[in-house]
């Protein structure tokens, strides 16, 4: 029975997308409760798949009857289900956060609807073309939302994000060009079985390297990481705790179903070179990520190159094909959702409560708004991968997939993370709570120190960052800064310290995550 | 009631009486305890008493058998009388005190019931003896010092041995194991103990700490430290052991041979305990039961002539103040009663029939006849070797041992006229001498009074007939060859005092080689602690400011540059990728991945 539902997870965003738009004919205040009706519906439906999977296993869905080779499936399995999970839950959440957080034009709405739709796609596909259109419909829709600053900046960051994206997406469908070359076909399960024994045909491994080149753009694994911070960080602090929490999320789980279910680990056994270059790669976005986070000054870019890291972690787990390893990364996947996704919203209302921008700007906000500074603690301490929580659970998952493989640098790698997770979580943590008490409005105070670049609050704290950053809203403007929230409600609090709850609360879900997982695994590992 | 009262106890007692009482009453104590101790171990029960935990462990306090007894009771005789010697020789109270001390823990340690207890006392009796060195001041602090070391290291050995053999054994008591078993503790314990027992190159220690002190420290030193070795050796080692025993033929001539060069008069007596002691570890080493009864006869023996050897040289050397042999001569006129004593004391070291030394010596030598079986250097029947190898050496060692007693007494009773005239003994000196004299003699004379002091009385009773044709013409031949040797090679032997013992290397050996471990443990460490230090300060840095360290790194890569701010303010990186640069970067990953695909 279930099975009907799957193409409405994808129809039901998508067809309500079309309403906000033709609404503004007459009101343009309406897209907001629409969105709600359809992502609420979408939890409902996403519910019940999930519930159907969790009881019986794989469910499947032949669009128009048409049986593979030629027709289209629609499959949500062990794999995808925590992913699909993830999305309902998310966008309902990030919904409830823009209620008051705004931006509350309809054409918003309508973009918000249309990424939604593209990520369940992705999710619930079993077709490799049809990955590469909800692909594309993701990306499109992204790049909407990112401009929906309508700053220069984030103009320019959406057309840098489109055309990398794009070119991302080009190398994607000319890997899936290859494979159908050789195969004759674009279902997945179709692809894997056609694919054994001519895993050493260089049509083949030609399809690999470009599907992984293109899908890790799209998941922003380093180097190909570039159009993200600035897409991240220049997007309204709403968009960026959307995307931040799905849009690499969905990209992430394309590379876990590719390897997995297309490629599955014959061929990495069959090409060990694949195998090494995919981990070498996992391995250099781990270690440069959290670098390039430590170094950051910006909240937001910092959080941007840490998911660049975490992502990487999620890759390598995949990459490792151990039955642990895949159950760790998945775990990540999810858990790396959420606490990015808090961790966004929470800076969002640091912006929008005191302007503040940049680690020094937290200097003791630990105080004056101690269920936020709280929060983030909960979220920074669970990237790092402190138990209880679900960022402990899927780096200590990969960890031991990657002793049980044998395979030491990694483990090695994601031991190191940890620490560089550490170096500026912490330091995040301590200008919350154990800066020293500064006065505000002295400039002179903060030169050299963490403390300057103050932002926000007034003119002369504002010098820095416009030295830096010219923004014509920043000075002299009704808000200090358009990509913060508009106002701070207590439900946008909630819906933070729910997702902090969550984060540790899932830190003792193992059973759950791993009987998603046992099934599929068992199908993928024989 | 006996056997509720461990022997280190009264003694113990005595001592703190001697530290605090008048100097007269001290050494009454002290006399009365260590007499007491010597009745009172003849007439205890044999058996274990006292059990009790140590440090938590099962141990037993005082352990009573015919081995412990033979100890106790000469320890205790040898004691009362080396502190009547100490008090007519002027001695210190507080050095009777420490002697006293000494002996206590040496009690203790014989009448242990397990190794724990045994190596408790026996670092004790480090303690004790380094005190009673040290207590007389001067050159004795060097030499104290040096024996401090060298017993600090034996201790450790054996610490060690028995730590091994509680690992292996499950249990600290005797009865757990016989002697000392598993793969280490019988090298460690064989070691540490050697260097208690004077092992040739272990022994420096010894010649080097007994002649420093007072005369009567000497007394004390020169029996409690080696024997209770001797008795540890038996207990570690009760079913013998080749190695042992040639070690203990070894230290025969070799302790000899040392002697014979010496031209001071205690540091002679120092070296000939290391040849004597070599016979009581040839007689543990060899392992039969009339061996081991020999050894141990030796030990009871051995302690009453060489005590009463340094009690007479300690006269010597009390009234004329000279302690080199050759700047005295013709004494035996003026000191006859000194004279008359170290004549028994020489005649029993050296085996004269008719004297204690003679009984016991002689039954190690008849052991060692024929023993060596299983090691044989050379060829069986080789003369000189082969199985008599060890009968060789003790024979060559009972001549040394002649020859430097012949030498001794030559020197400080003949050798032309006594150009002093110093007074003989004091009578508080006389009367132990005399005493133990007299009983060198009588247990020579009477030596079924002596066997029934050993252990295994019956089977030495049964196997071992003392004057025999054959013994009796051994000893006689040792001795002319004796006299014969030292008058033949006095010239020689006067020219070739100048060769050194060991320690002449050994003593700057473990100098420099202690000072160069210091220095390199302490500047290796310090190094470490600078690295340590400068890999936190470097965290620390990173950790309060990425940013800057990041800046500073950057500055060192070549290629890589970074601008000052234009307000001033702190340098900065751009990380922001133009898009151009973002396109390439995926072509590059693109080619990348696909050169190493295909």
């Amino acid at each position: 029975m279930t099975d009907g539902l799957l193409p409405l997870l994808v129809a039901v965003p998508v067809l309500a997308a079309v309403a906000p738009p033709l609404l503004c004919l007459r009101t343009t205040g309406t897209g907001w409760y629409v969105a709600a009706v359809a992502c609420a519906v979408e939890a409902a439906l996403a519910a019940l798949v999930v519930r159907s999977v969790f009881l019986g296993g794989a469910v499947r869905h032949v669009v128009g009857g048409y049986e593979r080779p030629y027709g289209i499936e629609l499959v949500v399995d062990g794999l995808s289900a925590p992913v699909v999970a993830l999305v309902a839950v998310v966008s309902l959440g990030v919904l409830a956060f823009a209620y008051t957080a705004g931006p509350r034009r309809n054409s918003f709405y309508s973009a918000y609807l249309l990424l939604v739709g593209g990520l369940m796609g992705v999710s619930v596909t079993g077709d490799l073309f049809n990955m590469f259109v909800f692909l594309e419909i993701t990306g499109l829709a992204t790049y909407a939302l990112v401009a929906a600053d309508r700053s220069g900046r984030s103009a320019v960051a959406a057309l840098k994000y489109l055309i990398l994206g794009t070119t991302g997406a080009s190398l994607f469908l000319i890997g899936v060009g290859y494979a159908f070359v050789e195969t004759g076909t674009l279902n997945m399960v179709d692809l894997s079985e056609r694919l054994a024994g001519s895993y050493g045909d260089r049509a083949v491994l030609a399809s690999f390297g470009f599907i992984l080149v293109g899908l890790g753009l799209k998941t922003a694994v380093f180097p190909l990481h570039t159009w993200q911070p600035d897409a991240y960080s220049y997007a309204p602090d709403t968009v960026t705790t959307f995307i931040s929490a799905l849009v690499s999320t969905v990209a992430a789980y394309a590379v876990g179903r590719i390897v997995l279910t297309v490629f599955t680990p014959a061929f990495f056994e069959a090409v060990p070179a694949a195998r090494a270059a995919v981990l070498a790669f996992a391995a250099v976005s781990i270690l440069a990520g959290s670098a390039l986070a430590a170094v950051q000054t910006e909240i937001k870019r910092m959080l941007t190159y840490s998911s660049v890291s975490q992502f990487g972690l999620v890759i390598a787990g995949f990459a490792l094909v151990t039955s642990d390893a895949v159950l760790g990364a998945v775990v990540h996947l999810v858990g790396h959702g959420l606490m990015k996704g808090g961790l966004f919203a929470a800076a969002g209302v640091m912006a929008a409560r005191h302007g503040a921008r940049t680690v020094g700007d937290y200097a003791r906000l630990g105080y004056r708004s101690p269920v936020v500074a709280g929060a983030v603690g909960i979220f920074g301490v669970a990237l790092v991968g402190i138990p209880p929580s679900v960022g402990f659970l899927g780096k200590w998952y990969i960890a031991v997939g990657a002793v049980r493989a044998g395979a030491w640098p990694i483990a090695v790698v994601v031991f190191l993370s940890t620490l560089l997770t550490l170096s500026y979580v912490a330091r995040l943590l301590e200008r919350l709570y154990f800066a020293e008490p500064t006065e505000p409005t002295d400039p002179a105070v903060g030169a050299g120190t963490d403390a300057d670049a103050g932002a926000g609050t007034g003119a002369d704290a504002d010098s820095e960052v416009g030295a830096r950053d010219p923004d014509p809203v920043a000075d002299g403007g009704a808000r200090a800064d358009s990509r913060a929230p508009a106002a701070v409600s207590t439900g946008m609090v909630a819906a933070i310290v729910a997702a902090a709850v969550v984060v540790v609360a899932l830190g003792f879900a193992t059973a759950p995550f791993e009987a998603f997982l046992e099934r599929f695994l068992g199908g993928v590992f024989p | 009631m006996l056997e509720s009262v461990p022997p280190f106890a009264p003694v113990l007692v005595a001592a703190v009486v001697a530290a605090v009482a008048p100097r007269r009453i001290g050494h009454a104590v002290g006399l009365l305890a260590t007499a007491g101790v010597a009745v009172g171990s003849l007439l205890v029960a044999p058996g274990t008493h006292l059990p009790t935990a140590l440090f938590g462990f099962e141990t037993v306090l005082y352990r009573v058998d015919a081995f412990s007894r033979l100890m106790g009771v000469i320890f205790g005789l040898i004691g009362a009388a080396a502190v009547a010697y100490a008090h007519a020789s002027d001695a210190d109270a507080r050095m009777t005190a420490a002697a006293l001390g000494y002996v206590a823990t040496s009690l203790g340690a014989v009448f242990a019931g397990d190794w724990l207890t045994l190596v408790f006392f026996w670092e004790l009796m480090a303690v004790t003896s380094t005190l009673l060195v040290w207590q007389y001041g001067g050159a004795a602090v060097r030499t104290g010092f040096r024996y401090a070391v060298a017993h600090g290291i034996g201790g450790s050995l054996v610490l060690g041995a028995v730590v091994w053999q509680y690992a292996a054994a499950g249990s600290f008591l005797f009865e757990a194991a016989t002697g000392v078993v598993g793969p280490v503790a019988p090298a460690l314990m064989a070691v540490g103990i050697g260097v208690n027992v004077g092992f040739v190159g272990l022994h420096t220690w010894l010649p080097d700490t007994y002649p420093s002190p007072h005369v009567a420290a000497s007394v004390f030193l020169c029996v409690y430290t080696t024997k209770t070795g001797v008795y540890a050796m038996f207990r570690a080692f009760p079913e013998g052991h080749l190695w042992i025993a040639y070690m203990g033929g070894a230290m025969a001539v070799f302790g000899a041979a040392m002697a014979l060069l010496q031209e001071d008069m205690r540091r002679l007596l120092s070296y000939h305990i290391i040849s004597q002691v070599g016979y009581m570890i040839a007689g543990v080493g060899i392992g039969t039961k009339l061996a081991a009864s020999g050894a141990f006869g030796h030990v009871f023996n051995h302690i009453l002539y060489k005590a009463l050897l340094f009690m007479s040289i300690g006269v010597v050397i009390y009234r004329t103040g000279i302690e080199d042999i050759t700047e005295v001569g013709g004494l035996w006129r003026v000191m006859p009663v000194t004279f008359v004593s170290y004549l028994l004391g020489a005649a029993a070291i050296s085996g004269v029939p008719g004297f204690n030394g003679f009984v016991s010596k002689g039954i190690v030598i008849a052991e060692a006849h024929k023993s060596m079986k299983t090691l044989v250097i050379g060829s069986k029947s080789m003369p000189l070797g082969g199985e008599d190898l060890l009968w060789w050496l003790l024979i060559v060692g009972g001549v040394g041992t002649f020859m430097s007693f012949i030498k001794l007494g030559y020197y400080v009773f003949f050798h032309g006229e006594a150009t002093i005239d110093p007074d003989d003994a004091e009578p508080g000196q006389a009367v132990p001498m005399l005493a133990v004299g007299g009983l060198c003699l009588a247990l020579g004379l009477l030596p079924g009074t002596l066997f029934e002091v050993l252990p295994n009385t019956a089977t030495v009773a049964e196997k071992y007939t003392t004057y025999t044709v054959p013994h009796v013409a051994e000893s006689v031949a040792l001795g002319v060859a004796g006299f014969a040797g030292f008058f033949a090679l006095k010239g020689p032997l006067a020219r070739a005092t100048w060769i050194p013992d060991v320690d002449r290397l050994l003593n700057p050996a473990v100098f420099y080689g202690g000072r160069a471990l210091v220095v390199g443990v302490t500047e290796t460490f310090a190094a470490v602690d600078r690295a340590v230090v400068a890999v936190a300060s470097a965290a620390v840095d990173v950790g309060r400011d990425p940013g800057r360290a990041a800046y500073r790194v950057v500055d060192r890569l070549p290629g890589l540059e970074t601008a000052p701010r234009a307000d001033g303010g702190r340098q900065t990186i751009d990380l922001r990728m133009s898009m151009g640069t973002s396109v390439f970067l995926v072509v590059a990953a693109l080619t990348l991945a696909l050169a190493l695909l295909l």
